[in-house]
């Protein structure tokens, strides 16, 4: 005699409590297509890959909640049961999260002022960046060329540089400060 | 099915532990009936008894009232219980409501009596304000082993379970305050006791939604 769909579900259910693997997966890939028509009845309105967002979310509630099933009753109707409540809290979590969204228009310009709408920071003259970090003593040279030129970590300059990162970090204070008033000056 | 789907069911699949089922929510319920009652007693022997309870014993109303109130706090557990397992029909729900009405009725002669007696203006509502804390310590470790018992089940209405599961230990409490408690009055009892029991049910009510929710105990190790 044939099986119906709903015991040979409660019998895979029975096994995946047990740990069974196997039947676990036999579960979920059949119960998937049933999950995915109850949502697609439900929810008409959802675009495919909604649908299929609301149906992993299912599948990983019932996962959650499998030591819920008894095997003494019918697969079915806790499957349903699951279903129809994770609709129904995925509304009320879209109708809260509404409540508290207001949507704004893209707006192309912030403030009429030229200095609001830049879209990127304009560079300054690279060679007279380069001959002022030529005059810099030593110590904050290296450690201007390796943190900032050369994008090193401090761990990495400190090591290089045979210095602690501390006086790796004051030196290289040190020198963007140094660097700030040279090229102010020639501004 | 779509690739994600498939590869969602194959790391389930991978981390699916054994699972011993739930028992049947009347079960469960006996269970935390016997922890909590072994934990009231605990406290009760703890304390001081305020009156002669010898003397209570023989009074069928009194013993009516307290086994209605013991009824209810086992039938909201056992309400609580079913609300968490998918399925199960809803008017396991309306369980408390018979042993609810029994309790509230038991007062009701008393009431009707004090109200001819005093007027409505002069009801006898002073009362001992140690009852509401009472009710709360013997309640307190009840709720926290109910709510621990919720969290193995779907959360699928979670303020009327937090509330089942408030009544349920409430109710109890009740049951451990009355014998302990030195006065006897109906309205007050309506008023503070069948008031606190409610009160309480209501406040497990309102924060049911942060205690059980589906994000918070969705499991994925994938």
């Amino acid at each position: 005699m044939r099986q119906s769909p709903d015991n040979c579900f409660a019998e895979l259910m029975r096994a995946a409590q047990a740990g069974d693997a196997l039947a676990y997966a036999r579960l979920l890939e059949q119960i998937t297509p049933r999950i995915r028509q109850i949502v697609r009845g439900q929810r008409r309105f959802l675009r495919a890959e909604d649908i299929e967002d609301l149906v992993q979310d299912i599948l990983l509630s019932v996962h959650t909640v499998r030591a819920t099933y008894d095997p003494q009753r019918p697969f079915m109707p806790w499957l349903v049961a699951i279903c129809r409540n994770r609709f129904a809290d995925g509304a009320r979590r879209y109708a809260r999260s509404a409540a508290h969204e207001i949507h704004v228009e893209n707006m192309a310009v912030t403030f009429v002022a030229n200095p609001a709408n830049n879209t990127m920071d304009n560079y300054g003259d690279v060679d007279e960046l380069k001959e002022a970090i030529a005059t810099l003593p030593a110590m904050q040279r290296d450690a201007i060329r390796m943190l900032k030129l050369g994008e090193m970590s401090l761990k990495e300059a400190a090591v290089a540089r045979n210095m602690t990162i501390g006086a790796l970090k004051v030196a290289t204070h040190r020198a963007m400060t140094a660097l700030r008033k040279m090229l102010a000056k020639e501004r | 099915m779509t690739t994600d789907t498939k590869q969602l069911i194959r790391q389930l699949t991978e981390n699916a532990d054994p699972v011993r089922p739930l028992r049947r929510p009347s079960t469960r319920a006996a269970a935390w009936l016997v922890f909590s009652v072994a934990y009231i007693v605990l406290v009760l022997l703890i304390m001081p008894l305020q009156h002669d309870i010898s003397q209570k014993l023989h009074d069928k109303l009194f013993i009516i009232e307290q086994i209605a109130t013991l009824a209810t706090g086992l039938a909201a557990a056992i309400a609580a219980f079913a609300s968490i397992i998918p399925g199960y029909g809803r008017r396991w729900i309306m369980l408390p409501l018979l042993p609810l009405m029994t309790w509230l009725a038991t007062l009701g002669p008393g009431c009707v009596r004090e109200l001819n007696r005093y007027g409505f203006e002069h009801l006898p509502l002073q009362h001992n304000l140690w009852c509401f804390p009472f009710i709360v310590l013997l309640g307190a470790i009840p709720a926290i082993g109910m709510a621990v018992m919720l969290r193995c089940g779907a959360p699928l209405t979670p303020q009327l379970t937090a509330a089942l599961g408030g009544l349920a230990a409430a109710g109890l409490a009740n049951a451990g305050v009355r014998i302990i408690h030195p006065e006897d009055v109906s309205v007050m009892l309506l008023v503070w006791h069948v008031g606190s029991v409610m009160a309480l049910s209501a406040l497990a009510g309102s924060i049911g939604r942060y205690v059980l929710d589906w994000r918070s105990i969705l499991k994925f190790d994938a």
